[in-house]
């Protein structure tokens, strides 16, 4: 019984965002949820993110009062590497090159926002949703969402040159969107073991040479960078979503599939501000480096298809 | 006839160690993988799960990751450049405190375990260094590549750094660890990791 209200409420959705044809309406920038995994992913994502509570306040302070930390963050690299000479530790170690933060008292303050923003709305929020619907069904959503943003993958990946991955994700959307109810089950990685491949504008841009310039912690968005950003921008034109016919439909999708991520990732952010010491630069170090992580990968994917 | 059963099994024990142990020796993934067997037995032990065993189970924990890890060398490749200029009596308790809060971390994680498989997908070593790599198939969307870095010692291989979805650990921190550095000073690197300590 209760699995009938799922596939009803899902063939709804379904229906909702079926009927698309451009109006060309401008709805908000992409909420691009950088949705890594679990675990430590959880670093790279923990997009919604920011100092709540006095305890992490107290960190945070003494950091803000003091904007000498952008030129300091890129000394960084070059001074660890010349002083390093004295151990053997960089040998297999890839240099813990930083990223450029000049803008870091507005993301420190963004940070903040995000934070609270988590802790304030988007927690109580997905706990209060995630009691009420089977991870499951979460899970249903989520490759529901996923299965929609194919296109951006699949041409990324043209893009990238990363044939079999276009492939891949031709044979997933026909596959999952068919069989796969719209999507909602992952056919493609539960049966044929196809995962789902990881391109967007953003890579392709590091694929092609460009560097990240330097890191931005949007609100409500998150971790970017200037390369995301404007990747975020060219992905935004392959979402269907974008031409949904009404903005109202569009600005009532976006918080949901928000609060649906966060209930299956509910408890990674702040185990992630549990570990860190400082959790406005753990998470800037661990977006930077999953990301340039990615686009490695890519490359790796070129030379050897 | 108790006796007799108990000095059979010691002794097999005995036997068994003798043979298994220097074979394993030898073999990062090998080694991973005990332990993480070792760990999930552990974690989904029922018998372990009532609240009167949570000391022990906790323990029992405690002894399957410390073991594995090579502590000194998390921490120096951590403070990098500024591990030379500490104190011996200085690097001790930088272990210890660092340790302490990357285990804790470490076990929160290990406490969610929720069925999730493991898949060993290989090995490369390099001398005395080694890397293994593992996926952790979830229920979620995606799978999570992790990468074990290991270090040889005595013949035995210990982890000094783990890498999840191309993040390393060692790396963030040491991030952390210099913008602090730059910013205050070792004391105060000092004291906000023992606050990050202290039970709450």
């Amino acid at each position: 019984m209760n699995r009938v209200c799922w596939i009803c409420f899902f063939l709804a959705l379904y229906l909702i965002m079926l009927p698309g044809p451009c109006t060309g309406s401008q709805p908000p920038e992409a909420p691009v949820s950088v949705s890594p995994s679990d675990e430590l992913g959880a670093m790279a994502i923990a997009m919604k993110p920011p100092e709540p509570s006095g305890e992490a306040n107290s960190f945070e302070s003494p950091h803000t009062d003091e904007p000498l930390l952008s030129a300091n963050q890129e000394d960084e690299p070059a001074e660890i590497a010349d002083e390093d000479t004295s151990s053997t530790s960089s040998e297999l170690e890839e240099p813990a090159r930083g990223i450029a933060d000049p803008l870091e008292p507005v993301n420190r303050a963004f940070f903040h926002f995000n934070d609270k923003l988590y802790f304030w709305v988007l927690k109580p929020v997905a706990t209060g949703y995630k009691a009420v619907i089977p991870e499951d069904g979460r899970v249903g959503v989520q490759n529901f969402f996923s299965n929609l943003t194919t296109p951006a993958r699949l041409v990324n990946c043209l893009l990238q040159v990363r044939w079999k991955g276009a492939g891949n994700e031709a044979v997933r959307f026909l596959l999952n969107t068919t069989l796969g109810m719209a999507g909602f089950l992952d056919l493609g990685r539960t049966e044929l073991k196809i995962q789902k491949q990881e391109a967007d504008f953003g890579q392709t841009l590091g694929v092609w040479g460009i560097g990240p310039a330097f890191y931005i912690n949007w609100p409500i968005l998150g971790p970017s960078t200037l390369r995301e950003t404007v990747g975020y921008v060219g992905d935004f034109f392959l979402d269907p979503r974008t031409y949904l016919p009404s903005q109202p439909i569009y600005y009532a999708i976006r918080p949901f599939e928000l609060v649906n991520e966060t209930s299956l990732t509910l408890g990674e952010y702040e185990s992630l501000k549990k570990a860190a010491l400082d959790p406005y630069i753990a998470v800037r170090e661990a977006y930077y480096q999953y990301r340039q992580n990615k686009i490695g990968k890519s490359r790796n994917r070129q030379n050897n298809p | 006839m108790k006796p007799t059963c108990f000095t059979r099994g010691v002794l097999s024990l005995f036997l068994v160690g003798a043979i298994t142990v220097p074979l394993l020796a030898a073999d990062p993934m090998e080694e991973i993988k005990q332990t993480t067997d070792k760990i999930l037995s552990i974690v989904t032990n029922p018998a372990l799960k009532t609240p009167s065993k949570t000391v022990e189970r906790e323990k029992l924990l405690h002894q399957a990751v410390y073991e594995r890890f090579d502590w000194e060398e998390v921490a120096r490749r951590a403070l990098a450049t500024h591990w030379a200029k500490r104190t011996a009596e200085e690097k001790r308790e930088f272990v210890r405190l660092f340790s302490e809060l990357l285990e804790r971390t470490y076990l929160k994680k290990v406490e969610d375990y929720s069925g999730e498989k493991v898949l060993y997908e290989g090995e490369t070593k390099e001398g005395d260094y080694a890397t293994v790599k593992v996926k952790i198939i979830t229920k979620k969307e995606k799978d999570i590549p992790v990468e074990y870095r290991l270090k040889k010692e005595e013949n035995n291989w210990f982890i000094y750094d783990v890498s999840i979805e191309g993040v390393s650990l060692v790396n963030n921190y040491r991030t952390q660890f210099n913008s602090i550095l730059l910013q205050s000073s070792y004391e105060e690197l000092v004291k906000r990791l023992r606050e990050k300590n202290e039970p709450k």
